[in-house]
């Protein structure tokens, strides 16, 4: 998952990076409305967090900008000043949530795994497609009850792949949500990873949870399984 | 054009130069009309005078006497002329004024007919003359046809009339002077209520008295009192704001103090939760003294808020946040309800009561306003578990110590408490028709 951060005061910027990289976010970060602008239109975001009181260009225009140029990614708020008029200001603007600073980092997190499955269209903290289940929020992966052990990356496949279940995704996106910038796009890593996971989730080939299409990508193929 | 005195002068002087103007012009036009009217009588008469002396004997030969009833008509150079002309246009008779001076010739004029001009002199002045053709019958070939002429000079009449004109100027110049100085006095008069305001504000300012005193004129009770509710607003503001700092300082010495006594060496162990518990507790200190300054309360110069739009962006908002939730809000707000006051205020209080109903509704909320007599009701509703009745009190209960905040529903409702207080209103919490907490606020004449 690839997260923007748009935040002026370099510690808390650098604690978000740092913390979201760490929790497995690819992060792109900015410490100023421009600069966040312009990362918002011409990366493949997946989940904003903007702070409302940026120098120059104003979060709230930069919500409306992104919005505008059609871009649809979830947008977290971070408002220093708790008043409703801003938090309304900022809804209305297109952001989908907000955070009054100080926060617990904890709190945030949450708050994203949130707008990311809400994206997705994901109701629950725990994306489940018998017999799989995600815990979005644990971080943790059952089969049919039984604990599975991924690594980080494989974690952040899966997770995509789930979140947008049904779709196919391709390498290139997969790729590009995944890792922060300058991977190498042609190397077969993707192809490595997606077939530990399928060792690991499908030992004996009866379920087939990720299919390949040839020259498209991947699609998780399990059905949702109502909450 | 910085003053109103002077703008009112201006404006008046204008008006008043175009008035006397035309009624100066206009006098001055019906006495030249009259004074020549008395003219052309005046020689009409002489005519007559003449018709009356002449004489024309039996072979037709005009005579006339020699000595006439006007000695100017006898004295040269007097300035009153008469001729006779016969039916050629020759000069049958000169009156003996007309020596050194010769008058010209009118010209043959039909009989009965009368012919009057102002002649232009080449040196300056000029003549009225009246001519009246006459036929004398003398019984013999039909009789003889005449042409008298009076003449008079332009001087006279000038003289009159430039004598009307010196007193026209006079009388209007000293009327218009003592009109302006009549308005002049007028307007230092009207706008004296304006400088005593000056005055007081002044001493406002210079903090020698709170309010503006002074018995001010209708047109002006509305400007003094607004004055007075922003002098008002504003040193309640300061107010809240000196208190709101105090009380801040206040209570933020008790978490700093326990941050203080956690360094002590022998409880290094709970370091780590006592910094945490302590650095919510200060926040949530700041929040709510931050709240509690912002609330601007009721002023006089406030514009009405539509509470419908307010409460319908506060709800929209809402449903974008908790849209996992699935909440149905009803809104029962008639379009006309209007709050007069801060929309700041009213948005703060929509979105805690508001927040709190969608935080612990099951699926239901219900925000409605109305109008009870004077004052404006605003409630909110949900079907949650609900605020038991012997909580209701301390959820309520601010006692400026913001620290004690109940948990759940925060600090939310002390701020509400806190908005209804300013506006002078009332909050009361109850069990709603959807069967959890329904919180009243109620602003009296807001």
């Amino acid at each position: 998952m690839r997260v923007l951060v748009i935040e002026d005061e370099a510690p808390l910027r650098e604690q978000l990076v740092s913390r979201l990289r760490a929790d497995g976010y690819a992060v792109d970060s900015a410490a100023d409305g421009d600069e966040g602008l312009y990362l918002g239109l011409e990366f493949p975001v997946d989940v904003g967090v903007v702070d409302l009181g940026l120098p120059g260009r104003s979060g709230m225009e930069v919500i409306a900008a992104l919005r505008a140029a059609g871009k649809a990614f979830p947008i977290l708020i971070l408002t220093a000043r708790g008043r409703w008029q801003d938090k309304v200001q900022g809804l209305e603007a297109g952001a989908d949530d907000y955070l009054v600073k100080p926060f617990e980092i904890e709190e945030l997190l949450a708050r994203l795994r949130a707008l990311l499955r809400r994206a997705g269209g994901w109701s629950q903290s725990v994306l489940h497609c018998d017999p799989l289940s995600l815990d979005t929020a644990t971080r943790t992966v059952t089969l049919a009850g039984v604990p599975v052990e991924l690594t980080s990356y494989e974690y952040r496949i899966l997770e995509y792949l789930m979140l947008h279940a049904g779709e196919v995704v391709s390498k290139v996106e997969l790729t590009e949500h995944i890792y922060d910038q300058d991977f190498d796009r042609d190397s077969n890593v993707i192809e490595v990873l997606i077939g530990r996971l399928r060792r690991k989730l499908d030992p004996d080939h009866a379920l087939n949870p990720i299919e390949t299409r040839r020259g498209q990508g991947y699609r998780f193929a399990l059905a949702r399984t109502p909450s | 054009m910085r003053s109103l005195q002077a703008r009112l002068v201006l404006a008046a002087s204008l008006v008043l130069t175009v008035f006397l103007g035309v009624g100066g012009f206009a006098l001055d036009r019906s006495f030249h009309d009259s004074a020549k009217t008395s003219v052309r009588q005046r020689l009409q008469a002489h005519v007559y005078a003449l018709l009356a002396a002449a004489d024309v004997d039996s072979r037709g030969m005009l005579h006339m006497p020699a000595s006439l009833s006007d000695e100017r008509l006898q004295r040269p150079g007097s300035g009153l002329y008469a001729q006779v002309e016969g039916a050629g246009g020759a000069v049958l008779w000169r009156s003996a004024s007309e020596l050194g001076k010769q008058i010209p010739a009118a010209g043959p004029l039909v009989p009965g007919r009368w012919a009057f001009a102002r002649l232009p002199a080449p040196q300056g002045g000029g003549l009225f003359m009246l001519s009246f053709g006459v036929a004398w019958d003398t019984g013999a070939d039909g009789g003889q046809r005449y042409t008298f002429t009076v003449a008079e000079d332009v001087a006279a009449y000038q003289a009159q009339v430039d004598r009307f004109r010196r007193s026209l100027v006079i009388w209007l110049g000293a009327a218009a002077g003592l009109l302006l100085l009549v308005q002049g006095s007028i307007l230092r008069w009207s706008l004296a209520p304006l400088r005593a305001v000056e005055r007081e504000l002044q001493a406002v300012e210079a903090g020698a008295q709170s309010r503006l005193e002074g018995a001010y004129p209708r047109e002006l009770k509305g400007l003094t009192g607004h004055l007075n509710a922003l002098l008002e607003s504003e040193r309640r503001q300061l107010a809240r704001y000196r208190d709101a700092l105090a009380d801040l300082a206040h209570s933020l010495k008790t978490p700093l103090a326990v941050l203080r006594g956690a360094l002590d060496p022998r409880r290094r162990e709970q370091l780590e939760s006592v910094v945490r518990e302590q650095a919510d507790r200060m926040n949530t200190i700041v929040d709510y003294q931050l709240q509690r300054a912002a609330t601007s309360g009721r002023t006089a110069l406030m514009a009405p808020v539509n509470v419908a739009s307010v409460i319908e962006r506060v709800v929209n908002s809402l449903h974008k946040v908790y849209r996992d939730r699935d909440v149905q809000a009803e809104l029962r707000v008639a379009d006309d309800i209007l709050f007069h006051g801060d929309e700041d205020d009213l948005m703060e209080l929509a979105g805690n009561l508001a927040d709190n109903a969608f935080k612990w509704c099951r699926h239901r909320v219900r925000v409605s306003a109305h109008r009870e007599g004077q004052s404006l009701l605003l409630a909110v509703e949900d079907d949650g578990p609900g605020i038991p009745a012997g909580q209701r009190d301390r959820v309520l209960d601010r006692g400026g110590r913001a620290d004690a905040g109940v948990s759940g529903h925060g600090i939310g409702l002390a701020v509400v408490a806190d908005i209804v207080t300013a506006y002078g209103g009332t909050l009361r919490i109850e069990t709603g028709e959807l069967g959890g907490a329904r919180v009243c606020a109620a602003f009296p004449g807001v």
